[in-house]
């Protein structure tokens, strides 16, 4: 089915062709007549062997046959003793060997070359190895055979050291080397389980040998894998809404994590719900308490959120006069995006990056080597190199325009990323992204404490589901994207002035979630193509009545 | 294009070789859709039942089915086969043992019983075969480590793994599995680039990680896989023809359209891709002379990669063709009908 040519020929040619698997087909067919009527009479000896035999060396993905085939050698070894046994199975791994030669890739050859070795009351893992080596030595990538070795190097006892110098081996004399690199990346961790923070980065080749997988490696290692510890980020109480909001270090199912809420010593019996039915896994999670409990300004409380499935709590005090309360995680900038990095794997990373810059001026359209200055900056300086960042974001999308979509949405990613820090810095609730080229948005988890948000001016198409975690949002401003879709304006209990001027909001059914958001008294649509819908200013007025200064 | 670089006596780089290998479309390649020659080759097909390709694959004849009426259910011309000669088919095909084989005379296994279920969808007969015995069998299959073996000989993939929620969820008994660790054993098999392999340890690959959030979908999981680097791995599957391949260095193949293009629109990265350019490699494929599509431009044509090209088309957005969910690779309008929706990421 795969890679079949198809070949112009003269009619005689054809006839030919016609003639020669006319015959091959009947052969097949008289063959496999034979061999299915022997099964159904219950036959199991030599001649199913050899019947068998015949047609699986060709047709190796006949599965049935195998079966068969089992059902024959498992007869077999009940009247035979176990030397016999064992010469029975041999000359059956004899017989796999030569099938695999014709299709190194069926997987019904490899599945049964181990349920053999289950039989065999003395299997020579040694002489599998060696299959393993000569089979790779022809196709370095057949997955088939690479996790055949992985079966035989756990039977037998191979050391991890033993099969790290076989994958150096390897990569050594081959371009096309990615299995190995991915066999290494599974050894490696049984070696050290717990790699110490300043470890050297042996698990990556160097930039030049093998960029792509270096990129891959840098990008594991130090961003997108950055296992932060689980715990509650942030809890937000709420006196008006008489409303708990607790941020997640990743997305959870609230109702499965024991999660307990205590008021002034006294637990509370209350429902967590996620900020939008679309997020049944979600980062944060709502509770209301019970009606009057916080509600009087002259008093204060204390409240505690327990995540009991993970050991750990986070306390909030709301004071006397205070209408609203929080605590935060005083994570750093270290832990919010990046791994935690010692003098000595910053040196290490130091040293990559000088090494990616030398190859950078050889060869300045290597994409491999943009990407990998890309990540190794932000993993060093995130801030600092900004600037940098981005005009080799520019340089990757002319030099690999196929892929412009993931490199916006990347660096849209790490643009969010260094003003997230910012705010940190300068301990505030407005966040601005405008005029970013912003194609997507991402970590608004770590924006629930925002009051004020401004996107506009760059190439947004939506307000995902996500954006109904801004549970503080009093104003947005989207005004200049290309926003089509608003679903994430869901509840916002404290949305009063949206600006979505110059968008796509085309329908007046994708407004409908702004009905959700009580609060919301400004709105401005100016720009859209909305406006041509008929009677829309009475549709409007319809769908949302609170709202009083509206603008088409 | 990837470079080597060594380094030379005096401690200079010197440039290799670079090579990526793909394909070049010729400039007189169809760039068109045929879909009516499509259709008339899939009706055509297996109506000669001693051609010599025909009577090879007779032991994946169910899934060979599957992906024919499939295809012509998303061209709008599902009409044009037998279905009361297929529904018999089937029904001759469930064994003792509640699963079903490729083919009368075949053994049972768990991608045909997964075939024969969809078609059963296709044809909203569902009830011709004992749902009951299916189920079993399925449950039977899941190990102690949550996954799933293929059949009684014991072979464990996560295909596998797909095949039992996706026949699961189709009859809508999901329940009957340990769900928390068949997820476990599909999560085990996350790489260091975010795909997944077929066990534990196995290199990524585009068909398994379509199995595998194919998976996590249907079993609302989505959030546990690392979707920007796996997307980026999916992305990087784009070669500059425009075609796609399964894993790095290999050659692009229209059925990869659909297992990473798939993959791509269930995490929700599916603008990753450049569109037109896949679109054009995909249209290369057809052979306007018997219609059908091939793995590459010029090669034989099959219907596995007849529906394939024509499914990955869909999700690129053609409007001829209809709208094809990505999990299930069934018609949308199929799944309305049964109320099943699996979560995509945004």
């Amino acid at each position: 089915m795969h890679g079949r040519v198809k070949v112009k020929s003269t009619a005689q040619q054809e006839e030919e062709k016609r003639k020669e698997r006319e015959k091959k087909l009947k052969a097949f067919v008289s063959a496999r007549d034979a061999v299915l009527r022997k099964r159904s009479a219950g036959e199991h000896d030599e001649e199913a062997l050899q019947l068998t035999q015949q047609l699986l060396s060709s047709n190796p993905d006949f599965a049935t046959l195998w079966n068969y085939r089992r059902e024959v050698l498992l007869q077999l070894e009940t009247s035979r003793e176990k030397d016999e046994v064992q010469k029975l199975y041999e000359s059956e791994l004899h017989f796999i060997e030569a099938c695999l030669k014709v299709n190194p890739k069926s997987y019904g050859c490899w599945h049964h070359r181990s349920w053999v070795n289950t039989r065999l009351p003395q299997p020579d893992w040694t002489r599998e190895l060696g299959l393993c080596d000569r089979c790779l030595s022809l196709d370095e990538r057949n997955f088939h055979c690479w996790d055949y070795r992985r079966v035989v190097v756990k039977e037998s006892g191979v050391s991890v050291e033993q099969e790290l110098q076989f994958t150096d081996r390897l990569i050594g004399s081959n371009f096309s080397n990615y299995s190995s690199w991915h066999y290494r990346s599974t050894l490696l961790p049984q070696l050290h389980p717990q790699p110490a923070p300043d470890s050297a980065s042996n698990t990556s080749p160097s930039p030049t040998a093998s960029p792509q997988i270096h990129s891959h490696r840098v990008c594991e290692e130090q961003l997108l894998k950055a296992e932060r510890e689980e715990m509650i980020s942030c809890v937000y109480v709420s006196r008006e809404r008489e409303r708990v909001s607790v941020a997640f270090s990743k997305p959870v199912h609230a109702q499965s994590e024991g999660l307990m809420l205590v008021l002034d010593g006294q637990p509370q019996q209350v429902e967590w719900r996620s900020t939008h039915p679309r997020l049944r896994h979600s980062p944060v999670w709502l509770c209301d308490l019970p009606p009057g409990s916080v509600s009087d300004i002259s008093n204060e409380h204390n409240l505690t959120v327990h995540w009991t499935e993970k050991y750990t709590h986070r306390d909030c005090a709301l004071y006397t006069g205070c209408a609203e309360s929080w605590c935060r995680d005083s994570a750093t900038d270290q832990e919010l995006f990046r791994s935690e990095l010692s003098v000595e794997k910053s040196s290490v990373l130091q040293a990559e990056l000088q090494s990616c810059n030398q190859l950078l001026e050889l060869e300045p359209q290597n994409k491999w080597c943009l990407l990998t200055i890309i990540l190794l900056m932000r993993a060093l300086d995130p801030l600092g190199h900004e600037k940098e960042t981005l005009a080799h974001f520019q340089t990757l999308k002319e030099v690999d325009p196929m892929r412009s979509s993931y490199y916006s949405d990347l660096c849209s990613k790490f643009l969010i990323e260094n003003t997230i820090l910012k705010m940190e810095y300068a301990e505030v609730r407005v966040f601005s992204l405008s005029n970013k080229n912003l194609t997507t948005l991402c970590h608004l988890d770590q924006l629930l404490l925002v009051t004020h948000i401004n996107l506009s001016s760059n190439q947004l198409l939506r307000l995902p589901p996500q954006f109904a975690m801004l549970q503080c949002l009093e104003v947005l401003e989207a005004d200049d994207n290309a926003i089509e879709s608003l679903e994430g304006l869901y509840h916002l209990p404290k949305l009063e002035e949206v600006s979505l001027r110059n968008n796509q909001i085309c329908k007046l059914s994708d407004l409908e979630s702004l009905a959700s958001c009580t609060k919301l008294t400004r709105l401005d649509l100016r720009g859209n193509p909305v406006h041509k819908t008929a009677n829309i200013d009475s549709e409007l007025s319809q769908l949302l009545p609170l709202v009083t200064a509206l603008s088409l | 294009c990837l470079s080597l670089l060594s380094e030379s006596d005096d401690g200079n780089f010197i440039l290799q070789g670079t090579q990526v290998k793909d394909v070049v479309i010729k400039p007189e390649a169809p760039n068109t859709l045929l879909l009516d020659k499509h259709a008339d080759y899939i009706a055509a097909y297996g109506s000669k039942k001693d051609d010599y390709e025909y009577t090879l694959s007779e032991y994946l004849r169910m899934s060979g089915i599957y992906w024919g009426l499939t295809v012509m259910d998303l061209m709008g011309q599902l009409s044009r086969m037998n279905r009361e000669e297929i529904i018999e088919f089937i029904k001759s095909c469930q064994h003792d043992c509640g699963g079903i084989s490729a083919s009368t005379g075949h053994d049972p296994h768990l991608l045909y019983t997964l075939s024969a279920v969809q078609i059963l969808s296709l044809y909203d007969s569902i009830n011709v075969i004992d749902v009951d015995k299916v189920v079993d069998y399925v449950k039977g299959l899941q190990q102690e480590d949550g996954s799933f073996a293929g059949d009684k000989w014991g072979e464990i993939d996560t295909r596998f793994s797909f095949c039992a929620v996706a026949t699961l969820a189709l009859l809508g008994k999901l329940d009957v599995i340990n769900m928390d660790k068949a997820v476990g054993f599909v999560l085990s098999c996350m790489n260091f680039d975010g795909g997944f392999g077929c066990r534990p340890g196995s290199e990524s690959h585009a068909g398994q990680i379509y199995c595998c959030t194919g998976f996590l979908s249907i079993t609302g999981q989505l959030h546990q896989v690392n979707a920007d680097l796996l997307g980026w791995w999916l992305c990087e599957r784009q070669l500059p023809s425009g075609g796609l391949n399964g894993r790095p260095e290999k050659l692009p193949d229209v059925c990869y359209s659909w297992w990473v293009l798939a993959s791509l629109k269930i995490i929700g990265r599916i603008h990753w891709i450049d569109k037109a350019k896949l679109r054009s490699f995909i249209l290369a494929c057809q052979d306007e002379e018997t219609g059908g599509f091939a793995d590459r431009p010029g090669d034989m044509v099959d219907p596995f990669h007849t529906l394939f090209g024509v499914a990955g088309l869909s999700l690129l957005g053609d409007e001829q063709i209809k709208p094809v969910n990505p999990v299930f690779c069934m018609p949308e309008d199929v799944l309305q009908r049964i109320g099943l929706q699996p979560d995509l990421l945004n």
